[in-house]
């Protein structure tokens, strides 16, 4: 008995929450806020929130074409693969003092399973057979050789100075990690650790996709690069699972350095009558409002101020800048400031 | 006189390396080998030979504790390692030679197709 | 039981001789061959019970010249985990590479010869990882040098074959004279070359004669290894030998380089509780890992580049096996065993296109997948397993790797180790940058005309590809028990040197040298990662996308030809623009405007940034011997004063 209702509780965790259906419907939301800010930026209208879901629906009743040169079964089934990946990762990923699979992955697993997606891609683009998707491979994968060093940093710092605190040395746990900041106050209050979260800042439109780190998809060059042959629901899933990445950074940001929020809510819930799910909902608002702050920081002011990186400088810019900050806060950490 | 030959060995290997660094012709790397072979060979000898030992043949019987003679043991490795540095020139040559046809020289500065 | 060690030795060089003289005929040979392969492993596997699960060790005295007064006489072979653990992963690889070889090699002219060579350099390898006798073990290393020295020139009308196998040869004499050279000092200050005598005396011993030859042997190592500086001669090698050779070169010479080293550091010498010592290998190890992957960026050959990967994993595994900790040399043995199952993997998918296609030049090759798509699916397995994508076989081991190191780094307190976690993660993801170039310059892209007929290779070779491919799923997904069963014990072997010398010399003689084995034999992991359960979720997962994508009729798809959607290129630039073969589309009307999207180009962005850089590796890699040679003689050089100045 306890069995199946271990297994329905799973089952539940993954198709609903924080699995698929919270994915989909907070990543296009999130989609939504970020196009709606930066029109708004830009003194332009904007399309209106729920664009992202419109565009989904309609993509889905789309012919799908599959080019003649493409290899059909990777170029169809690696936008699943993923969306898959990309679903699966944020179920690894705690929200506050929750989390809905501890002791399967660690925040090395985490770091690699955020290759699983981009690589999904990549290969459907490579199988694809366009040259213009060969062009936007070869720059996404440069865009994530680049955006590997800073946040291999990053990560290490994070669990160099938990690892510290908790007295073990080193802690890869990501469920320890937030445990911890939801016991001792967010990360972010450290002064070794802010380097790092402004490095992490600048990570998440570089592994997002966004302006000015977009010279994998550059439209206007290279005909959406990768894109360029999807079309219909491959492209729908596809845009899906860009958008459900944006959920995954910022939630994985949160997790990392503002872990501690969630103690904060505990605390001032725990004297007042609210029961356990009114704190949780509590704490996913409060998630999803993080969530969105961050899209509206890194992704929609930056979008709207810039212009789009050549791709040489996107990889020097984090080989130099970001990776610079993101040094500096492991030294800082390994010196226990 | 055992310091010279240690000195010896130590020279001849040496001279083999410069030979095979500096030497830019496929038989001189060859002959570089070989010399660098026979410096180890001397210097495997030198470490078994005991300063007026007999040769290490007895029979039962005439083994004794005051018996005084070189260590068998390097000689033997001295033998297969001729054989081995036998071998090694042998197969070097013959590669020499198809190299020389197919290339039509000996110069390594010319044959350097696989680089970078 | 006791002979098991020798007749899986024996087996191959039996093999070796009765092929020569019974091989004429292709049924005989054949049959020959797979017996003598078959025979090592099945044996191998039969010793897995006592000397893993019972933790034994077997000595084995030639002859039965048992050692008389705490004097070994005899030869002897002694198996324990580690050289099991070695012996075990040698005898798979040569087992699947001669099924492979049999339709692989169908079409070459002396194939008798072939299978004597490959199967003296299969014995070579088993005798060197068995062997108890310091000696013995040179003239093991000779004999494999010498048969993978003329495997690599077997095709010897092939571009290149004859240069590979003389630099090789040339290189490879140095390093096995160093090793020569090192053993006679060990003679001349031991009076021994039994390893468990060595071993109870060396500790104790450190002057400078043994210094030395510690430096000499490690060199001598090293060239088998082939790790830096000695790492064009892999690729040189790599390229020009029939795919089965380079399973053998990548997946079993390299392993008795480190076996070596590792028998050599941990316990003839039991220099690894020096920090000293630690960061040479650790040192070496990363420098290995980073300039290796970022030669393999530069490739446009297939085969050289797996050559640079196969050398950049080792790098991996001698970092590992430099922590001297349990931890490290656990994952470390993990990673060599993951190391010879995907780039076996790797090298025979290269071998399957080079059969088929004739060519393993990235720039002309294209769009096979729809072609060979199980040889593309294979491959991926490869591909994903070597740059560790979660959850095949690499990434677990390296996941442990960058546990082990960085463990390390903060025990130790040094931050040097710090850049080795580092190193290895960001070799890790350009790994995958180059299998990423791989797979869409091979299998994806455009077919180009001249490969139309090209068809899927024999079932032969796709089933030593697909028991490769299996291997490196199962050993990614069963991490835990890969480590208690096979790296733990190994591990526990290399860091217990006791127990090895008293197997050989009777109870007690290694303590009666004053030496107990300090090292920690215990570990724990400091992250967490289940294979199995990932995998349900993403399971699970998929299968729901999937269901969603059908139920909305995802692959109802209308194909659009190619002719139409592109027009053909040299209607559009005219035939004699300079641009020529697969890229030549994107070629603008000048010659110095195009695209980056050329085999060697691919990664522009990246190398843009870092020309300096591979202008000067380009320039370093001569390609001609003497340069090879010094380099050589730098390393020996620094190895002996960094030895005498700081050990």
């Amino acid at each position: 008995m306890t069995v199946i209702l271990d297994g329905l509780k799973y089952l539940a965790y993954i198709l609903i929450f924080p699995g698929f259906l919270f994915c989909f419907l907070s990543g296009m939301l999130l989609c939504g806020i970020d196009r709606k800010l930066v029109a708004r930026m830009q003194k332009r209208v904007g399309p209106p929130i729920l664009q992202p879901f419109y565009d989904f629906f309609k993509l889905l009743g789309k012919e799908t074409i599959v080019p003649s040169a493409a290899n059909r079964t990777v170029f169809l089934l690696a936008p699943l693969v993923g969306l898959a990946a990309q679903v699966v990762l944020q179920l690894f990923i705690p929200i506050f003092s929750f989390s809905a699979f501890r002791g399967v992955a660690d925040v090395i697993v985490i770091l690699y399973l955020l290759l699983i997606p981009a690589l999904s891609v990549i290969l459907g683009a490579a199988a694809s057979g366009s040259p213009y998707a060969g062009v936007g491979l070869s720059r996404e994968m440069v865009t994530v050789l680049a955006v590997e060093l800073p946040l291999v940093l990053v990560l290490l710092a994070v669990a160099k100075t938990v690892g510290n605190a908790i007295g073990s040395g080193l802690c890869f746990s990501l469920t320890d990690i937030v445990r911890y900041q939801v016991r001792n106050g967010s990360l972010i209050t450290r002064l070794s650790m802010l380097p790092a979260a402004a490095a992490m800042l600048l990570i998440i439109p570089g592994e997002t996709g966004s302006h000015p780190f977009d010279a994998a998809e550059a439209e206007t060059e290279i005909c959406e690069g990768m894109l360029a042959e999807y079309s219909g629901k491959p492209l729908a899933v596809y845009k899906l699972s860009s958008a459900v990445k944006l959920l995954t950074m910022t939630t994985l940001f949160v997790a990392l350095f503002l872990g501690g929020i969630g103690g904060g809510i505990d605390r001032v819930l725990m004297g007042g009558t609210a029961g356990g799910s009114i704190a949780f909902l509590i704490e996913i608002a409060v998630l999803f409002l993080l969530c969105a702050l961050l899209v509206a920081v890194c992704v929609s002011l930056v979008h709207a101020v810039t212009a789009r990186l050549r791709i040489e400088q996107i990889f020097k810019y984090y080989w130099t800048v970001v990776t610079g900050l993101a040094a500096l806060s492991l030294v800082m950490a390994w010196y226990g400031l | 006189m055992i310091l010279v030959n240690y000195l010896a060995a130590f020279f001849l290997i040496t001279l083999g390396l410069y030979c095979i660094v500096t030497k830019h012709d496929l038989l001189k790397s060859v002959i570089g080998l070989s010399i660098m072979d026979y410096g180890v060979n001397l210097l495997i000898i030198t470490v078994g030979f005991n300063p007026g030992g007999t040769a290490p043949i007895f029979s039962f019987g005439e083994l004794n504790p005051s018996s005084f003679f070189v260590d068998p043991i390097p000689q033997a490795l001295t033998l297969t390692s001729i054989v081995i540095g036998a071998c090694v020139t042998a197969m070097s040559l013959s590669l020499v030679i198809r190299l020389r046809e197919m290339y039509g020289t000996t110069d390594t500065r010319e044959i350097r197709r696989l680089r970078g | 039981m006791t002979h098991f060690p020798i007749l899986a030795i024996m087996a191959y060089f039996l093999g070796a001789f009765l092929i020569v003289i019974f091989g004429r005929n292709r049924g005989v040979r054949n049959t020959l061959g797979f017996l003598a392969t078959a025979c090592p492993l099945v044996l191998m596997i039969a010793l897995v019970k006592p000397v893993i699960l019972s933790g034994q060790t077997i000595a084995y005295w030639m002859g039965g010249r048992e050692p008389a007064g705490g004097y070994a006489i005899g030869i002897a072979l002694e198996v324990d985990a580690l050289g099991l653990f070695f012996g075990l992963l040698i005898a798979t690889a040569v087992f699947v590479a001669m099924l492979y070889s049999f339709s692989y090699m169908s079409h070459d002219d002396n194939e008798p010869q072939y299978y004597t060579l490959f199967l003296m350099l299969c014995g070579g390898v088993m005798g060197l990882v068995l062997s108890g006798d310091l000696f013995n073990m040179f003239i093991m290393i000779e004999i494999l040098t010498f048969a993978a020295v003329a495997l690599t020139a077997f095709r010897n009308t092939a571009t290149g074959a004859l240069e590979a196998a003389f630099k090789y040869l040339v290189v490879g004499s140095i390093g096995s004279s160093c090793i020569l050279a090192g053993t006679i000092m060990l003679y001349a200050q031991a009076h021994t070359l039994n390893f468990a005598q060595l071993a109870a005396f060396l500790p104790g011993h450190l002057n400078r004669a043994t210094v030395i030859a510690y430096a000499l042997l490690f060199i001598g190592f090293c060239t088998k290894a082939f790790l830096v500086p000695f790492h064009p001669l892999a690729a040189d090698a790599h390229g020009a030998a029939p795919a089965p050779v380079s399973v053998l070169i990548s997946g079993v010479l390299t392993k008795s380089g480190l076996y070596g080293i590792i028998r050599l550091s941990y316990i003839l010498f039991r220099t690894m509780n020096l920090g000293t010592v630690q960061f040479w290998l650790v040192f070496l190890g990363s420098v290995s890992m980073f300039v290796c992957v970022t030669m393999a960026l530069a490739q446009h050959d297939f085969k050289r580049l797996l050559a640079f990967h196969s050398i950049s994993q080792i790098g991996y595994v001698l970092t590992a096996a430099g922590l001297a900790t349990a931890l490290g040399v656990s994952s470390g043995l993990y990673h060599a065993m993951n190391h010879t199952l995907f780039k076996g993997l790797l090298f025979l998918c290269a071998g399957a296109v080079l059969h088929e296609t004739g060519t393993t030049d990235l720039d002309r090759l294209g769009g096979l997948s729809k072609k060979m798509p199980q040889t593309t699916v294979l491959f991926l397995i490869g591909a994903f397993s070597i740059s560790g994508v979660p959850p095949f076989n690499g990434f677990a081991s390296k996941w442990l790797i960058y546990q082990a190191t960085y463990q390390k780094a903060v025990e130790s307190g040094n931050i040097g180790f710090l850049f080795a976690t580092i190193t290895a993660l960001v070799t890790s993801t350009m790994t995958l940058a180059s299998f990423v170039k791989v797979t869409q310059s091979v299998f994806f892209g455009q077919l180009p005309k001249e490969y139309e007929n090209v068809k899927e290779v024999s079932l032969g070779m796709r089933l030593a590809m697909g028991i490769l491919a299996l291997l490196c799923i199962l050993t990614g997904l069963f991490p835990g028990f890969v480590t208690t069963y096979l790296t733990e014990p190994a591990a526990r072997a290399a860091l217990g040197a006791n127990s090895y010398i008293n197997a050989m010399m009777g109870s007690g003689y290694a303590e009666s040298f004053g030496l107990a084995d300090t090292l920690p034999v215990r570990f724990v992991s400091a992250g967490v990662w289940s294979p199995i359960s990932w995998l349900c979720v993403l399971m699970i997962m998929l299968l729901g996308v999937c269901i969603v994508a059908v139920a909305s009729r995802y692959d109802q798809v209308s194909a659009l030809a190619a002719s139409e959607a592109v027009p053909a290129p040299a209607a559009r630039y005219g035939s004699g623009s300079a641009a020529e073969g697969k890229y030549e589309l994107f070629y603008g009307g000048e010659e110095a405007v195009y695209s980056q999207v050329g085999g060697e180009d691919l990664f522009w962005g990246f190398k843009h940034n870092w020309r300096g850089y591979f202008r000067f590796m380009h320039e370093l890699h001569s390609g001609i011997v003497n340069d090879y040679a010094l380099w050589a003689v730098v390393a020996l050089a620094l190895a002996m004063l960094y030895a005498m100045v700081i050990l």
